[in-house]
């Protein structure tokens, strides 16, 4: 866990990898890639997808051949499958997506015991690690549920059990945390970071959530097959100096075009802007948006420092050759007759059996507005979108879509909907030219129709070049853009997107949300969609939170976060040099709703103040050090963690109490 | 809407779904060889090699007379039906020699035979068969029994003074066999035909049931139920693009194998042959379409299938001929349109008819189709509501 | 190989088995109904052969020839034509298989000592039934002539009946049937479906079995585990194995009761070459899983791999020996040949190893080389 010990003497190598290279019949996945880790620190590959990621990591745990160059692991070379055989043991690996490497049919115990007995490991131990690990996860009380009806943050919990059931000293995660929620992959790496420290394992982990990034001792960035940076988070923060500006600035739109003129990051979070220069200085930083600006006036403008996601943002955008495409959104001749409401939903229920997955769910959504529905996995997001939008008939309540009733004109609305599930549900094995064209076709469009909504498809979503090929070739973020095209082609008023982005890399995310901003501000398309990157969550006008198939919350960004301070007071937020072991003791120092962000804890507080000496005198106690402490303002995944936190206590304490 | 742009769009779906379906089939390289297999080298293997008439049938001789009469017996035992296996020196031997399996009966020649013949003293050779396969142990015995009785009749004509030759003053029926349609009995086309039926019924029940599962695994069919497709225009166009495909192999089979190889006859019009095996296979889909909507993963659809389509294979006429089928099997095949196209593929191939004759079989074979489709279609509307 | 691995795979296969209910049933279901609908069903005794008649004679003696078709359980009488020209339409339409036409003249020639010539036609589509259908007619007729040569040696030779009966003695023929002595085609079809229940139906138990792991992706747990290939292979065989096996005897046991087919040989040479084949046809399964990578593709392959040899060259119906050369050799590449061969064998010949070790042999050598093909097609360190 600490550095300083990892440093001196010369760290234990537990894999060397030098001058890696894997190549997928003509398809070069990674090209020379050298890579140290050492034994006791969590090492982190960060990355889009298709960075080559997974390729690397497959063959460290010795299930990949690769073309050449080197890999090590404990000292010996990883070159035929028997020598991969050889440390095996010592592995553990866990590959990408999300509980599919588990047994569906059966139980968390048997899938446990399928792990362990594979690996040998003695029963009686079996015994014991199963139930210390499964206490650790909180999973105990599910024991004879069968896999495939746990939820997503439970699947990945369980994952990581039988992946670590036989104490191996290497763990390789593959994206553990893809597609999971805020607070279940705070828990996941709370409980990394402990088994960490117990056993003295060594973790190499994979992630596309770029704010991950700072938990991780040492990582390297990744992008299409190549190393872009690595090191420490401190060292590769330092790579791109710079600040961040946010503020807010109307017409927002002209705003943006003047920007981009002389800036290459421009940001537009709802009616916030963010804008990054290369300027450390936050006056000069300040001086030099005002004039792009010229004469709008930007309002309640501050100055940050970059986090890691700009970084890497700021990293890919150098690499790149060209700036990407900036999405000249060619004007359709839409009439955007305004119906009213584009979506409203009133009272919805849906049953499954006994279970209740949405419980009464009001809502509604505007023409042109962004319509944002958070929430845990399995909070019941997607079941409210397969009702809308007509896959699954409502137990009760009812609801409107496009101006037309959900029971009686199903058909009606399905001509005026688009729809993007959230697992890809394009043909992979046709070309981007022939899905766009089979969806023209679903919608009965003409030909002269279809010729104009290809183009126009193509340059929105950028995928020149790419027209004729096949989609099971496409990086995942054109694939997204692909989805959406097709989901776009018959100019549908209403738009229900199911966790886009998931995966999708930072550049591909910004890119997309510029997409949907547009679309829903020119040509008042109403937009549902579901997230767990929070920070996306920001561009929505609209948002609300569902828990346990309610809504407990809802309002505009900025009001659900006011919302929150009212109730809890503001947020502080603390840095310390082990932040681990600082959570833990100001748990066990009685601070509720205490949680990691990054390398930072947050909390909120109704006085700071007297917190922060509060707290300063707690950690000391304990040797540790804090390094600063400070106010912030709020973010979305504040909100989120503290609500969800908040209702998960709630629950605990209701069953604790059912249960006495 | 007008009704007019109603079916202008209703057309457009049907045609992007199937171009849809085509070029996934084709782009999937493992099943297209196999289809290409199937419809080829199988159907010319099959075809070569499988005849149900007696062949090459293992006789053991034990002669005890060696005689002239004797021998001329025997040397009436011969290729295709029976391959000489040897004579026997013990009779005993006998059994031992069929228990080996290699060999199937026994000619035991009793001593004094040509005497007895000559004389006219009643007398018998022994025949010892293996029955383990029932009816191929029958059908030699009565070849057997066949040459033996007309070696007997011969030999009586002549102990009587009425020699075979002259037959024109011995009072017999003279049996005047034609066999229509194929006159030299020629087994590869029927086998050909029937194996080429036997492909068709395989494809044709488990590509669109393997499709439409694949599209419920993969997720893909959420993105076709949110879109005004209605479940018929997504089922309708896997049925359609399957049976262009099958027709399409089955044309490479007649055209490339059966009619330059074999030799097989197209008596009949081209057109009614194809338009009935585009019938018989969307009846036959029904089936595929029907499992389809009753499984979840293609595991279980694999074996939903292939308990149905196994007694079609056996039972409907193609393996055996339906007049061995007792009575309750030719009722429950009545349900199976391999049943009646069988009947319409010979009937225009080998014996030239036309809609007139077959009309009949074509109706049962629509109405059959027709139900089993329109309960696959009932079913598989019904999952998605 | 570490037994408490192999067991680990084959209880997690065994689990993940039990709870597919729908497979568990079918797997189970599936031989017992092939068994009790093609024991039953596929019979393979012509009978009922329609014909219609053209008597153009109209006499005594041509109604008495006729008469012992319409007697006849192997014919199935339609109609009588007034002339020929109505006999295409029977044919092609397939009302009739068969038309016996008896010439004018019929009866005054016969009576005067000349032969008179009766045209059949038979439909040669099904070429089967056309050789079986001339059988009958030719077996008719001769008994037909025995009965018109004693007529006419009685009254030209002024012989009596018995002396003329004695004097056209036919050369007799005694027909024994030996193993299968009523020669019930029940008798011989039972045993072979045996070998197609399980020839047809194991493979697609294990067809999916690798596919499935690799398209989900729990086939890592195993590459990155320190489980050995053949563990893992054997593990995953395991309940697939034991399926089919008490697939086996519960069809031993409709055969045996509910078919009444005798088992005249020794049944623990019958249970080891059971589980041997059963060893190979699910074998086959496997391999095919490890071949492709599409359960679509691993579905249809093995449904037709496993179905077509079994049906036309395994000796269910069509003995492997009246095959051309090529489909022999073809059939000698299928396990389901040898299978026959045993089944038959210990069911009605009472042969032992001395005869079937050949069969059992094969078998043996079949699931070496599955197993071995099997064994280099899994790789722990794939390519891709």
């Amino acid at each position: 866990m600490d550095q300083p010990e990892i440093l001196t003497p010369p760290p234990a190598q537990v894999v060397r990898v030098r001058g890696f290279v894997k190549q997928y019949k003509q398809h070069i996945a990674v090209s020379g890639i050298d890579l140290e880790i050492h034994k006791g620190e969590i090492y982190g590959l960060i990355g889009p997808d298709g960075a080559g990621k997974s390729s690397l990591m497959k063959a460290i745990a010795g299930v990949l051949t690769y073309e050449s160059g080197t890999v090590e692991v404990f000292e010996t070379m990883i070159d035929t499958e028997r020598a991969a055989e050889r440390v095996k043991q010592r592995l553990g690996f866990l590959p990408q997506g999300l509980g599919l490497n588990l047994y569906p049919d059966l139980s968390v115990d048997e899938n446990i015991d399928f792990f362990a007995r594979l690996r040998l490991v003695p029963e009686h131990e079996l015994a014991e690690r199963k139930a210390r690990l499964l206490a650790m996860t909180r999973l105990d009380k599910f024991r004879a549920r069968a896999m495939k009806n746990l939820s997503g943050g439970m699947k990945q919990k369980l994952g990581l059990i039988c992946t670590l059931i036989h104490e191996p000293e290497l763990a390789i995660l593959d994206e553990p945390t893809t597609g999971v929620d805020p607070v279940s992959r705070r828990d996941f790496w709370a409980i990394l970071a402990e088994l960490l420290q117990e056993r003295g394992m060594t973790v190499l982990v994979s992630t596309a959530y770029m704010d991950e990034a700072e938990r991780f001792h040492r990582l390297s960035f990744l992008s299409s097959g190549k190393v872009l940076a690595s090191g420490t988070p401190a060292e590769v923060h330092a790579l791109v100096p710079g600040s961040m500006v946010t503020f807010e600035a109307t017409p927002q739109l002209e705003a943006i075009s003047r920007l981009k003129t002389g800036c290459t990051q421009v940001e537009a979070l709802g009616p916030v802007l963010r804008v990054f220069t290369e300027d450390t200085n936050p006056v000069s930083a300040a001086q030099a948006i005002t004039s792009y600006l010229g004469d709008i006036e930007p309002q309640q403008l501050h100055v940050d420092k970059l986090d890691l996601e700009d970084v890497f943002v700021a990293l890919l955008l150098r690499e790149a050759d060209q700036p990407p495409p900036s999405p000249e959104l060619p004007t359709a001749s839409v009439s955007s007759v305004n119906h009213g409401l584009a979506i409203e939903a009133k009272e919805l229920i849906r049953d499954f059996g006994t279970f209740r997955a949405v419980d009464r769910v009001s809502f509604q959504v505007k023409p042109g507005e962004i319509f944002g529905l958070l929430g845990a996995n399995g909070a019941g997001k997607t079941t409210v979108i397969k009702m809308l939008n007509g896959i699954l008939p409502p137990t009760g309540g009812e609801g409107w879509v496009a101006g037309e009733d959900m029971k009686t004109a199903g058909g009606a609305i399905k001509e005026r909907i688009g729809y993007m599930s959230q697992a890809f549900s394009l043909y992979l094995d046709l070309t981007v030219e022939e899905n766009i064209r089979l969806f023209a076709g679903i919608y009965g469009l003409d030909r002269r129709a279809t010729n104009e909504r290809f183009a126009w498809i193509v340059s929105m979503a950028g995928l020149q070049g790419y027209e004729s090929s096949l989609t099971v070739r496409l990086p995942m973020g054109v694939r997204q853009r692909l989805a959406l095209g097709c989901a776009l082609v018959h100019q549908p008023r209403v738009l229900f997107l199911d966790e886009p982005t998931s995966g999708v890399d930072p550049i591909g995310r910004r890119h997309f949300w510029d997409i949907l901003s547009r679309l829903a501000r020119e040509e008042g398309v109403a937009i549902l969609i579901t997230t767990h990157y929070m920070s996306e969550a920001e561009h929505g006008d609209h948002l609300a939170l569902m828990y346990a198939g309610r809504i407990v919350a809802e309002g505009s960004p900025a009001a659900m976060k006011a919302q929150v301070e009212r109730e809890a007071g503001q947020l502080l937020e603390v840095v310390t040099d082990q932040p681990g072991l600082a959570l833990r003791q100001l748990e066990r120092a009685g601070f509720a709703g205490i949680a990691l962000f990054g390398a930072q804890l947050h909390l909120l507080s109704r006085d700071p103040a007297q917190d922060e000496v509060r707290i300063r005198e707690s950690l000391a106690s304990e040797g540790l050090h804090v390094l600063g402490a400070a106010i912030r303002p709020l973010s979305l995944e504040d909100v989120f963690v503290h609500r969800v936190m908040a209702l998960e206590r709630r629950d605990r304490e209701t069953t604790k109490g059912a249960a006495a | 809407m007008k009704p007019a742009d109603r079916l202008v769009v209703w057309c457009r779906r049907l045609t992007v779904m199937t171009r849809k379906e085509l070029v996934q089939l084709l782009r999937d390289i493992p099943l297209m060889a196999f289809l290409i297999y199937s419809f080829t080298l199988s159907v010319y293997v099959t075809g070569n090699g499988i005849q149900t008439q007696l062949r090459n049938a293992g006789l053991l001789v034990y002669d005890a007379d060696r005689s002239l009469s004797s021998r001329e017996l025997v040397s009436r035992f011969h290729l295709p039906y029976f391959r000489f296996d040897g004579e026997l020196i013990h009779a005993d031997e006998g059994f031992r020699r069929l228990d080996r399996g290699r060999s199937m009966m026994v000619l035991d020649i009793p001593a004094r035979f040509h005497e007895a013949l000559v004389s006219g003293e009643p007398t018998a050779v022994q025949l010892l068969v293996d029955t383990t396969n029932a009816p191929q142990g029958l059908s030699a015995a009565g070849y057997a029994a066949r040459i033996v009785g007309q070696f007997g009749q011969e030999s009586v004509l002549a102990r009587n003074g009425l020699a075979a030759s002259s037959s024109t003053t011995v009072p017999m029926i003279v049996s005047d066999h034609r066999v229509w349609y194929n006159q030299d009995q020629n087994e590869t086309w029927f086998e050909s035909i029937s194996h080429l039926l036997r492909m068709i019924t395989i494809f044709a029940v488990l590509l669109p049931a393997a499709a439409l599962v694949r599209e419920k695994e993969r997720g893909t069919v959420e993105q076709l139920l949110v879109s005004p497709l209605t479940p018929v225009q997504i089922m309708l166009p896997k049925v359609v693009a399957m049976t262009l495909m099958i027709l399409g192999a089955t044309a490479v089979a007649l055209f490339g194998v059966m009619q330059p190889v074999f030799g097989v006859p197209i008596r009949g019009s081209l057109f009614l042959l194809f338009s009935l095996t585009a019938l018989f296979i969307v009846a036959t889909a029904g089936i595929g379409v029907f499992a389809s909507t009753v499984t979840k993963n293609q595991a279980q659809v694999g074996m939903m299938t292939l308990l149905v389509v196994a007694p079609i294979l056996l039972l409907s006429g193609i393996f055996t001929p339906m007049e061995t089928m007792p009575a309750w099997v030719q009722y429950l095949m009545a349900l199976s349109p391999l049943r009646y196209f069988i009947e319409i593929a010979t009937g225009i191939l080998l014996k030239g008819v036309g809609f007139d004759m077959l009309w009949s079989q074509a109706l049962s074979m629509g109405v059959v189709g027709a139900s089993l489709f329109g309960f696959g279609l009932w079913r598989f509307r019904r999952q998605f509501q | 190989m570490n037994l408490r691995r192999v067991a680990a795979v084959a209880s997690k296969e065994w689990r993940e088995v039990t709870r597919d209910r729908m497979f568990l049933l079918l797997a189970f279901v599936m031989p017992a109904i092939w068994m009790f609908v093609f024991g039953y069903g596929l019979v393979l005794d012509v009978e009922h052969i329609s014909f219609v008649v053209v008597d153009r004679d109209h006499s005594p003696l041509s109604r008495d020839y006729l008469y012992r078709f319409y007697q006849s359980r192997y014919f199935d009488f339609q109609e009588a034509l007034a002339g020929e020209g109505d006999a295409d339409v029977w044919l092609q339409s397939g009302r009739a298989r068969a038309v016996i036409i008896v010439p004018e003249k019929f009866q005054e020639r016969l009576l005067s000592g000349q032969p008179a010539e009766v045209q059949t036609l038979i439909d040669g589509t099904f070429p089967l039934r056309a050789d079986i259908t001339k059988s009958y007619v030719i077996a008719i007729n001769n008994a037909f002539n025995q009965e018109l040569l004693v007529d006419f040696l009685a009254r030209t030779r002024g012989l009596s009946r018995g002396e003329a009966q004695r004097r056209t003695s036919p050369l007799g023929i005694e027909v024994r049937y030996l193993y299968n002595e009523e020669v019930r085609s029940t008798w011989s079809t039972v045993p072979a479906l045996i070998m197609f229940s399980l020839m047809v139906g194991s493979p697609l138990l294990t067809a999916l079995g690798v596919v499935r792991e690799k398209e989900t992706g729990s086939i890592y747990n195993i590459y990155s585990a320190t489980v050995t290939r053949l563990e893992f292979l054997v593990g995953k065989l395991i309940p697939y194995v034991m399926i089919s096996a008490v697939n086996v005897a519960v069809l031993w046991l409709m055969a045996v009761l509910l078919f009444a087919v005798p088992f005249k040989g020794s049944l623990w040479l019958f249970i080891a070459s059971s589980i041997l084949f059963v060893l190979t046809s699910t074998g086959i399964g496997l391999v095919v899983s490890l071949l492709v990578s599409t359960q679509q593709a691993a579905l249809i392959i093995t449904v037709v791999v496993s179905t077509v040899p079994t049906i036309l060259f395994s000796g269910l119906i069509v003995p492997v020996s009246s095959l051309s050369r090529a489909s022999q050799f073809q059939a000698h590449l299928f396990p389901g040949m040898y299978y026959t061969n045993i089944t038959r064998g210990t069911f009605l010949q009472n042969v032992g190893l001395a005869v079937l070790w050949t069969d059992i042999l094969a078998l043996a050598i079949y699931a070496v080389v599955l197993g071995t093909i099997g064994y280099h097609l899994f790789t722990k360190r794939p390519r891709t």
